[in-house]
């Protein structure tokens, strides 16, 4: 593994607690948002093909080591297509990923029709659902903008390691570099079919001049201490950084409760009591979302197909409009009028 | 301060008159000053000054940060124009030639466009370069491009005639929120015909509505763009005939100012659509449908359209002159529709 970016004598300090407190809520809500998409993939309230649906928590904790800052003045997280770690790193509610995930779109921030476009600047989500690489190009230009005003800001991108076999990703990667925008770009050997191995990633890293790490089975405390070294090289001018994350599907989990419960003690000072309030309270909000999103409404086309531009009116086809007739155009014309 | 600016950016300044060129380069020059997060970016823009020379001088005044010189990469700067854009700046992105757009014709229909409705907020952008052949530059140094983008909601689409145009209606769409196209003809950026004196003040010509170029009677021309000169070429040709043509300059193609076409056709009775771009699938069918569904009954003769040949634009001097469309071609269709 290279980690340019990691700094060992760092290593020792502690997490503290409030960074473990985070860890534990966003970890304990992981496993229960998987155990509740399963359930409701089994019964057909979400697409069936998320019945093997997973969250990696080393996303989450990836994702939590960038600067989040309410009011959209922090980092700013793509978080790739179904991932919801980063997304509830960066303070997504179960719910909202539901919906994120079913299509509901009933409110503003799920966006209007759902789907896996959800974005809201506001908690530094920005999200998109189409080709692989463009938001490689995009957070290129927010992290550009962050450089551009002298801000403590970074922006992060999670994409499937396909994304390598892309044009728009090299042109976006390589922009990042030219510009040194502090941008971090996360890998996900993940679920998709995938010709690209690590050390292709190395290479393509190696010549855009763009350190490179690889994360395999770093402790949690590891991984976040080498995230957010990264980020503050890319913040103080260092420009991007390459992060792989290689697969653990099919393996074993890299961190279940037994290791919360090890991180709570040994990073976080933290009771059993407190540990078990904090499973507690996640679970909880799983529960809620997981009985909600099944009692939730399509959305309304009239609200959902809103105008596409600022300033114009949604648009109606005539044929669902008040019934015309050959001889009311006629009437209109002997009056002088010419619009219909 | 006018003596240090360069002489290209100060004709206004210095009461003399401008060509489409030079309105231009003003346009961006005070916007650039006005607003501090309007930043420009593309090939060669900053210490070459552009293809074409528009932003000379932009790198010496605004610096690196706000003349941003890219890769050549269309796909690449146009998306982290997105997403700067996203974060609260105002980009500007040059094409060096708009036949290059297409690389960037997936993030700008897939991902910009579509920006506001997927609830990722308004997307202020402008991507402007040259357009329009007759310049002997074949196929990839000529073409007209407005109907790539025509059928993309959300999207808007800006091509000006003239300096006092081009100069209103940039600056309008760097103000916009929404993200824009502004197309300009090479064929008037030093034309001798076209040079004024344009007014001294800031001001700004709004997107969406057409103005009247010339009034008339007896039919109506519709165009935009060089093809606004051809025109009214033709018109003072036919009006030796006692013709009086009304001519009608789009300015902005999306949103298409219908109700001034519909205005006019109720006058005249008779409508001619000329455009440079190529014949299926130009803007010429979507106007005759329009006014098919609103202005049928004023019509006393078919639509009729001047238009390119379907065909890339030749290389060769004597083809390329065969492929435009001519005043003279303007003016046969419109003998043709006045005795219909």
């Amino acid at each position: 593994m290279t980690t340019e970016p990691a700094d060992s004598s760092r290593r020792s300090a502690s997490l503290g607690r409030k960074v473990t407190e985070d860890l534990l809520y966003l970890g304990y809500q992981a496993l229960a948002l998987e155990a509740g998409v399963r359930m409701l993939a089994r019964s057909d309230e979400l697409d069936s093909a998320l019945v093997e649906f997973r969250i990696d928590v080393r996303s989450t904790v990836i994702a939590r080591a960038m600067r989040q800052l309410p009011g959209g003045r922090g980092d700013q997280c793509f978080p790739g297509p179904l991932s919801p770690g980063p997304s509830l790193a960066f303070g997504a509610t179960p719910l909202e990923f539901l919906r994120h995930a079913a299509r509901r779109g009933t409110s503003p921030a799920a966006t209007r029709s759902g789907g896996l476009t959800w974005t809201d600047y506001r908690r530094g989500l920005l999200g998109w659902g189409g080709p692989r690489g463009v938001m490689t190009q995009v957070l290129a230009g927010a992290a550009f903008a962050f450089r551009q005003r002298g801000e403590d800001r970074a922006a992060l991108v999670f994409e499937e390691c396909s994304a390598v076999e892309t044009g728009a990703w090299h042109e976006g990667i390589n922009l990042a570099g030219a510009l040194g925008a502090p941008l971090i770009v996360v890998l996900d050997e993940g679920s998709r079919g995938c010709d690209t191995h690590a050390t292709d990633v190395y290479e393509v890293a190696r010549s855009y001049g763009i350190p490179f790490t690889m994360v395999a089975d770093e402790s949690h405390h590891d991984l976040f201490r080498a995230v957010a070294l990264a980020r503050r090289r890319a913040v103080d001018g260092g420009g991007p950084v390459l992060i792989e994350l290689k697969t653990r599907l099919g393996a074993d989990r890299w961190a279940g409760h037994n290791d919360f419960a090890a991180w709570a003690v040994r990073d976080g000072g933290l009771s059993r009591s407190d540990r078990s309030a904090i499973a507690k309270a996640a679970a909880a909000g799983v529960e809620h979302a997981v009985d909600r999103i099944g009692k939730e409404p399509g959305p309304d086309p009239r609200d959902a197909l809103a105008p596409v531009r600022t300033g114009c009116e949604p648009g109606q086809p005539w044929t669902r409009q008040e019934p015309r007739h050959p001889q009311a155009t006629v009437a209109a014309m002997v009056e002088g009028a010419h619009v219909r | 301060m006018s003596a240090e600016l360069p002489e290209h950016v100060a004709r206004t300044r210095a009461g003399k008159p401008a060509t489409v060129l030079e309105a231009i380069s003003e346009a961006l020059w005070e916007e650039m000053e006005r607003d501090d997060t309007v930043f420009l970016m593309g090939e060669d823009i900053g210490a070459y000054g552009g293809a074409f020379k528009v932003t000379r001088g932009f790198l010496e005044r605004f610096g690196p940060s706000r003349v941003v010189d890219t890769p050549i990469a269309e796909g690449g700067f146009t998306g982290a124009a997105a997403g700067a854009a996203h974060m609260g700046l105002r980009p500007v992105v040059e094409m060096q030639f708009m036949d290059f757009i297409s690389p960037a014709y997936d993030v700008l229909t897939n991902y910009i466009a579509t920006s506001l409705y997927r609830g990722s907020g308004p997307l202020p952008l402008v991507v402007r370069g040259p357009v329009g052949g007759g310049n002997r530059a074949g196929p990839f140094h000529s073409q007209n491009v407005e109907m790539a983008f025509f059928h993309t909601p959300g999207l808007k689409i800006v091509y000006p005639s003239n300096p006092r145009d081009a100069k209103g209606l940039l600056k309008s769409a760097i103000r916009d929120d929404n993200p824009v196209i502004f197309e300009e003809h090479k064929g008037l950026y030093r034309a001798p015909f076209c040079r004024e004196v344009l007014p001294p003040d800031d001001y700004v010509i709004p997107l969406g509505r057409a103005r009247t170029a010339l009034e008339g009677e007896h039919l109506t021309i519709v165009t935009y763009g060089l093809m606004v000169h051809r025109s009214l070429e033709a018109a003072a040709e036919l009006a030796r005939d006692g013709i009086r043509a009304e001519v009608i300059d789009l300015r902005t193609l999306l949103p298409l100012d219908e109700d001034a076409i519909a205005a006019s056709v109720t006058k005249t009775g008779k409508l001619l659509i000329v455009h440079e771009d190529t014949r299926t699938g130009g803007i010429a069918g979507e106007i005759a449908i329009r006014m098919n569904e609103r202005a049928f009954e004023w019509l006393d003769g078919p639509i009729l359209r001047v238009t390119a040949i379907d065909s890339p634009v030749p290389f060769s001097g004597e083809l390329e002159d065969y492929f435009l469309p001519s005043t003279q071609d303007v003016v046969t269709a419109a003998r043709y529709l006045v005795e219909y």
